[in-house]
């Protein structure tokens, strides 16, 4: 229980940090372009066409489609684009600590 | 896109104002400050947590999570304020219609300030906004019906070029400019605005040889006014005699960028971050930076000058031993524009490697790691050192100060020393190419390197090889070209599909590469 408090203290911190210095922008500005670059956002743009198609237009609300492809979506990124975030983040705490 | 009535009876209540504070100081931050409360105070007050999709109430700027607890939900089911701001992605959802509301004015709004705040967190580059069709683009989508898309196995894009008369050298440089994905795009977005005489400009008719190419026919096109053109503009060239593709390809992008210095975007606001000091498109493409660092031996100091190119040069190694005499190492690139030295001013000598064994490259990386190693200039080229101002023996290197977009590699095969021949020699190059051995900040070891390799990706892919067959005197040029990921071999007014194997498997005379990954400028 200590250990998941001090966890989440540590990772409001460096979130805290990362917005703070603008980086949180900057690394979701890199990971757009990423993520377009190596086909991930055709890809879920297409998984969300097939949705909305079998549900119905009218029927689906952005809070469902959500739901639904947010599993296909963590499971598309690929390791690289995450693997080069992280390295990153680490980058940044280490230069900023 | 939808507005719902809470979110029009909330804009008559003055909430555009109320949207635009929430918006500037929670999800894109205008300044400095509102960075620091941002992230000391964007927290769901009830549960306090971080993540989870904060959305803020538009009513009384209370911060909830959406997911997880859902502490915004039931903030506005017992208050009953309706509207709330996501603070992540900056769209507002309403409660009543249990839905994400789309409005313009809010989405203006938005562009807007994460523009602004893309701008304080002092970025070179402008923050990539997703286009959206205006309505007179729509429009005109709507009255141009026939749309052209580029699929697996369709062949637009591919066409022959009628020889005009021993014009290859002209047809194989064509097909490779025609193939570079960004002056594809430059192109055929029509981005070209002509301010002189549109009959004299070879950039309008370069944009109307990509609309050949595109226009899928299949017949081959006779590029004569093109040649016309070049023939005009660079009078080297003209006549129907052989020429050298490299020259013609130097030339080329030399004629394109005069013309075309005009329409680079924003040359004011802009400062070019390419050697060439323009934002044309060719220089955006094509210009990279040369870094030659001359070390005097003496006092060891160091002068470095920085050159513009729009490709690489590169040794086969010297296949005449008789006079003892071996060829240069490196050689500078072709420049365009150049420009002087920037320190001391003065003109860097003609290189003379000392005593040097015989070299044969085994591979483009050979050639590129002998380009860029330390080179003795000799006893006889020595050079006023500007530190200790005396004629000393140095030691002279050149690296990669700025990668460009594209580069081009040129094997000197033809000699023209004493006698002049051709060297046929077979000299691997991959298709996957990693410039960052050959980086300044990497061979200097300046200690940034974990840095630059990460700012700045190195990696490069083949995208268009020529090659030229037969001798000195006669021979022919053909290229192969890459699109949609598979390869075709150019010959004049044929097109044969190839693998990548006849690629690589090819001599090689010109070699162009395509950066990987584009930062955003």
């Amino acid at each position: 229980m200590v250990e998941r408090i001090k966890d989440s203290q540590l990772s409001a911190s460096i979130n805290q940090k990362l917005v703070e210095s603008g980086e949180r922008e900057r690394l979701k500005e890199l990971l757009r372009s990423r993520l377009i670059e190596c086909g991930w956002r055709d890809k879920l743009r297409s998984h969300c066409k097939e949705v909305i198609k079998q549900k119905g237009l009218e029927n689906v609300t952005v809070d469902d489609l959500v739901a639904e492809i947010t599993p296909t979506g963590r499971a598309l990124v690929p390791d690289e684009v995450k693997r080069d975030m992280l390295l990153r983040i680490r980058t940044f705490l280490a230069a900023n600590t | 896109m939808c507005s719902c009535p809470h979110l029009k009876d909330f804009k008559k209540a003055d909430g555009l104002k109320v949207f635009r504070k929430v918006h500037a100081h929670f999800v894109c931050c205008g300044s400095r400050e509102a960075r620091k409360r941002k992230a000391s105070l964007c927290y769901c007050h009830e549960c306090g947590t971080y993540s989870g999709r904060l959305h803020s109430c538009l009513f009384c700027v209370y911060f909830g999570c959406y997911t997880g607890n859902r502490h915004i939900h039931h903030h506005a089911q017992s208050t009953g304020h309706s509207l709330a701001l996501d603070l992540t992605h900056g769209v507002v959802y309403c409660f009543v219609c249990r839905d994400h509301v789309y409005d313009l004015d809010l989405e203006k709004i938005g562009v807007e300030q994460a523009v602004r705040a893309w701008k304080t967190l002092g970025n070179g580059h402008i923050k990539y906004i997703p286009w959206e069709p205006s309505k007179a683009e729509l429009q005109l989508l709507k009255e141009n019906k026939k749309r052209i898309k580029l699929e697996k196995n369709s062949f637009i894009g591919l066409r022959g070029l009628t020889n005009l008369g021993n014009t290859c050298f002209m047809n194989c440089i064509v097909q490779a400019l025609t193939h570079t994905p960004l002056l594809r795009d430059y192109f055929l977005s029509d981005q070209h605005v002509c301010a002189g005489d549109k009959e004299q400009c070879i950039v309008c008719e370069v944009a109307s040889v990509f609309q050949e190419f595109y226009s899928g026919q299949k017949a081959p096109h006779t590029p004569f006014k093109l040649l016309h053109l070049v023939w005009t503009h660079a009078r080297h060239l003209a006549g129907y005699e052989q020429q050298d593709a490299h020259e013609f390809f130097i030339a080329a992008l030399d004629v394109l960028h005069q013309y075309c210095k005009d329409d680079a975007p924003n040359k004011d606001v802009l400062v070019p971050n390419n050697p060439n000091r323009c934002n044309c498109i060719i220089d955006r493409i094509f210009t990279g930076g040369l870094q030659s660092d001359v070390i005097c031996q003496a006092c060891k100091c160091v002068s470095t000058t920085i050159d513009p190119f729009w490709d690489i040069s590169l040794d086969l190694g010297n296949i005449d031993h008789s006079n003892g005499r071996s060829s240069s190492g490196a050689s500078a690139a072709s420049t365009p524009d150049p420009t002087p030295p920037e320190e001391n001013g003065q003109p860097v000598p003609e290189i003379s490697s000392h005593h040097e064994e015989s070299f044969v490259p085994k591979s483009l990386v050979e050639c590129l790691r002998r380009f860029t190693r330390p080179e003795r200039l000799g006893s006889e080229a020595k050079i006023k050192c500007s530190q200790c101002q005396t004629y000393q023996e140095s030691t002279k290197q050149l690296t990669m100060k700025k990668l460009p977009i594209v580069v081009c590699f040129h094997f000197k095969r033809f000699e023209h020393s004493k006698k002049s021949k051709k060297i046929s020699t077979y000299i691997p190059f991959p298709q996957q190419l990693d410039m960052a051995p050959f980086m300044a900040s990497r061979l200097n070891g300046n200690g940034d390197h974990s840095q630059s390799s990460l700012c700045c990706d190195s990696n490069y892919t083949l995208f268009a090889v020529v090659n030229h067959s037969g001798t000195l005197e006669v021979g022919h040029y053909t290229s192969f070209i890459r699109q949609q990921q598979e390869w075709f071999k150019c010959d004049d007014a044929w097109i044969t599909k190839a693998t990548l194997d006849d690629v690589l498997q090819s001599e090689g005379y010109l070699l162009f590469y395509h950066k990987k990954v584009l930062e955003y400028e």
